[in-house]
């Protein structure tokens, strides 16, 4: 009996010592920072791919390398200023663009950056050999597309250094939001020739393999701690007010919300679940995200080709309700395609003009009345008689999203939907780009400031035309905001477009994205953004 | 036993080039390719394929993969573009390895001691309490047993560092939470095999020789008792050392586990085929180990063997 107290009691005072023994540790560590450097710590949920400025492969490692690369121009949450560039003249044409570098910039690691530098990460962009993931986005330079599909040379791309401060280059179509565009894309960074050849294949693998242009510098990139230091050689390094900035991946966002929580983060996304428990702590913008679903138009579903139908579907959905259980109303009920916070002409794309879309509550006699009409031209008696297949991806959240559509359009309009699970590399690997669906969950982001970026996936020659769309009068308008250069004109247009595929009833949009965050009361300065990037902690400060 | 030893390292040699063909031409038809993602175009992922060299005959790719591969080359990430695998796993598998060294540590001395606790008590009060303790841990998966004590001891007390992996005090929890579930399967296998040797005439031997109860169990139970327990323990070390994907998620840890899982929702073909192969060559190591251990904790196996 002895022994097994004594065991019990070894095991106790085990369990005890490794708890005491920590306890202390930790408060050494607390007091420990430096309360003078100004340092912001943050955490993303999805581990960035690269490093490489060339290779950024969406949304996560753009924000990264908005902070490392510096490009003609900055694009701060909508507003773009001067950057590498003094000043440019555009042609009357608006196709030349001829930029004016600054006297005296410099990399980080001192050498001069130089109109050499642009030409050759331009050129590195475009060329087959790179195989950069975000490739297309050089498509606007003259001969990007065919540089890219190795049809001509790379040194018969639109780009020209002219001499050490001048940088020439040609467009392929006068385009509007052009320097908007390339002042959020870090894919039109400047790159220097000697670092990415010296190292290779391994250019950018780690922090110490690049050299940078932007705000800060890369000083650590390993055991998912990325470590940004302020770049003392960048041209404008007196407005930046932070010395360094800690990254952490951190894949689960509930843990993102407890390292908050115990003061290891200073800023953080609220997980979607957790935004009713922080609506009062917390802060939302919106990120540019449109989710609706696709109807392929070429399906062997007749149903789907039927207008009438297509209404009934659209009529048939109340919006408010269907955020409310999909979402817990996070997101916005949304009844259109272009994100409404665009830029359109010094006023925002939602506040310039009003679309006529179908009622965010629904309108379920509309509904009966299209399904009627819709039910004699496919000559089918019951409305039962009609199925629809909808594909969405196995995440959870998607998976909601369908259950809510499949339940409002069973019972508004009596018709059968099936759920079609696949996982994400098949949706945008197999069901999307080759039309093997009926209707399918998905969503757009745009990549510059401008209706443009989701129209496109409308028009019938587009690479995202998932929708296998087509509608000339929708081509039409869109061919002709392409080469466009009266601005008021050109945007009437997009929105004539944007109307044109709501009362066609090309797709059923669901919602806008909102994302909620909170942040310490000492950082100020933060910026938010609808394309390319989100979090843009440039100019920060720590009081 | 140079023999025996031989013998097994072809077999596991074999072994492990079958793991690799199975496993290289079983991800080429996964749905998809690595380069699925929405904003891709046409043009761009031919660009892709033919930088990783798909465009090419897959009898000549695999050629080239065996090929770096007996170089110790796994080849380059095609989600993680510029890093290789080798350097990704250099990277996170220290961190594994240190989680699950710690893990395993505190699962087999406690698990071995609630065993032999309960096996000596057996249908008394003491012996319940173990076998609760064996059922909760059982039935508590890991997750949750992470979350809680990340809630109780990182958040609410403030004791311990909610997440990341920076020192001795990062450790606790989530090698306590990791340790949970082995603990326990350690418990009943060795329960249950206490409690067979007891029945042994060899033990009733002992007794009427008039042995000590403490030395009756020290060096005649419990060693004849353990070898159940390292037959479980080749797979459980390779599957915890290598990185456990749930609780490295919840704690933030830069270990490998997610790799596995993420890689395959990637078609990460070449990060696929080299945690599989990292995988194995450990598992298999690990195999090799309990065998031989067995010889030395029983030698009538190493005899058998002969």
């Amino acid at each position: 009996m002895k022994k097994k107290v004594l065991a019990t009691l070894l095991c106790a005072t085990m369990a005890v010592g490794l708890l005491a023994g920590c306890g202390a540790a930790k408060k050494e560590s607390d007091s420990g920072s430096d309360s003078k450097e100004k340092v912001f710590r943050y955490a993303v949920s999805t581990e960035p791919t690269t490093l490489d400025p060339t290779k950024a492969n969406g949304i996560g490692d753009n924000e990264i390398q908005h902070a490392l690369t510096e490009s003609l121009v900055r694009n701060t949450a909508g507003d773009v200023q001067p950057g590498c560039a003094e000043s440019w003249d555009v042609s009357d044409d608006g196709l030349t663009y001829t930029f004016h570098l600054r006297d005296g910039l410099k990399w980080s690691d001192g050498e001069d950056l130089t109109a050499a530098d642009f030409e050759y990460g331009w050129k590195r962009l475009l060329d087959p050999e790179t195989a950069s993931p975000y490739a297309f986005i050089g498509e606007y330079i003259k001969n990007g597309l065919d540089v890219e599909q190795g049809k001509k040379d790379v040194d018969e791309l639109g780009v020209k250094a002219v001499d050490d401060q001048t940088f020439e280059v040609t467009l392929e179509n006068p385009t509007a939001y052009w320097l908007s565009l390339i002042g959020s894309s870090s894919q039109y960074a400047p790159l220097r020739q000697d670092v990415v050849e010296e190292y290779g294949t391994d250019f950018a693998a780690t922090a110490d393999k690049n050299v940078y242009s932007g705000p800060f510098k890369l000083t650590g990139s390993e055991n998912n701690e990325y470590i940004f230091e302020k770049n003392e050689n960048y041209w404008n390094a007196d407005k930046i007010n932070l010395d360094k900035v800690q990254l952490t991946y951190v894949e689960k966002p509930e843990t993102q919300l407890s390292m908050y929580e115990a003061g290891d983060l200073d800023y953080v996304q609220v997980p979607s679940a957790y935004v009713p428990d922080y609506e009062d702590k917390s802060e939302k913008f919106t990120n540019g995200n449109v989710d609706y679903c696709y109807i392929n138009h070429k399906s062997d579903n007749k149903a789907l080709q039927n207008k009438n139908f297509r209404l009934a579907l659209n009529y048939g959905i109340n919006r408010e309700d269907y955020n409310k259980l999909a979402n817990s109303s996070v997101h916005n009920a949304f009844n259109g395609l272009v994100y409404q916070g665009l830029q359109a002409n010094g006023k925002t794309y939602g506040e310039a003009y009003k679309l006529d879309s179908y009622p965010l509550a629904g309108d379920n006699d509309k509904a009966k009345e299209y399904l009627e009409k819709a039910m004699k031209e496919l000559g089918v008696s019951k409305a039962s008689d009609i199925s629809v297949e909808l594909t969405t991806t196995d995440a959870e959240s998607s998976k909601k999203i369908a259950e809510v559509v499949q339940s409002q359009w069973t019972e508004n309009l009596g018709i059968n939907v099936d759920i079609r699970q696949v996982t994400y590399a098949e949706i945008y690997g197999e069901v999307l780009p080759k039309g093997d669906y009926e209707i399918a969950f998905g969503g757009w982001g745009a990549d510059y400031d401008d209706p443009y970026s989701y129209l496109e996936l409308f028009k019938s020659d587009a690479a995202y035309n998932y929708s296998q769309y087509k509608n000339d009068k929708v081509d039409e308008l869109l061919n002709d905001a392409k080469v466009q250069t009266d601005a008021q004109k050109r945007m009437d247009e997009l929105h004539d477009a944007e109307q044109e595929i709501i009362d066609d009833a090309a797709f059923i949009p669901l919602q806008s994205r909102n994302i909620f965050y909170m942040h310490d009361e000492r950082v100020t300065g933060l910026n938010f953004y609808f394309c390319s990037l989100n979090f843009d902690w440039v100019y920060a400060d720590m009081k | 036993m140079a023999k025996y030893v031989v013998k097994r390292v072809i077999a596991a040699l074999l072994s492990l080039l079958c793991l690799i063909t199975i496993v290289f031409f079983l991800v080429r038809l996964m749905p998809g390719d690595p380069f699925t993602s929405v904003k891709l175009t046409k043009e761009v992922a031919a660009n892709m394929k033919s930088y990783y060299g798909f465009d090419k005959p897959l009898l000549l790719q695999y050629a080239t993969y065996l090929g770096n591969l007996f170089q110790g080359n796994f080849g380059y990430s095609m989600k993680y573009t510029n890093k290789t695998v080798n350097y990704i796993i250099g990277q996170t598998f220290p961190f594994s390895a240190d989680l699950g060294i710690r893990a395993l540590v505190l699962a087999i001395s406690f698990g071995l001691v609630l065993g032999i606790i309960a096996a000596r008590n057996r249908g008394k009060k003491l012996d319940f309490i173990c076998v609760l303790i064996a059922i909760i841990g059982t039935s508590i998966p890991d997750f949750i047993m992470g979350a809680v004590l990340q809630y109780f001891f990182g958040i609410k007390w403030g004791l311990l560092p909610v997440a990341k992996y920076l020192g001795f005090e990062y450790t606790i929890l989530p090698a306590t939470a990791l340790a949970f579930y082995t603990l326990t399967s350690v418990s009943r296998v060795m329960r249950a095999s206490m409690l067979e040797v007891v029945q042994q005439d060899y033990i009733k031997t002992a007794r009427s020789k008039g042995l000590t109860d403490f030395r009756i169990t020290w060096k005649h139970q419990i060693r004849n008792a353990i070898t159940p327990v390292m037959t479980i323990m080749g797979p459980t070390v390779a599957a915890v050392l290598t990185g456990t994907f749930v609780i490295e998620s919840i704690f933030a840890i830069p270990g490998m586990g997610k790799y596995y899982v993420e890689s395959i929702n990637n078609n990460d073909y070449a990060m696929i085929l080299g945690m599989t192969v990292f995988y194995g060559m450990f598992l298999v190591t690990c195999n090799l180990i309990v065998d031989i251990l067995y010889g030395v904790a029983d030698p009538r196996v190493r005899i058998g063997k002969r």
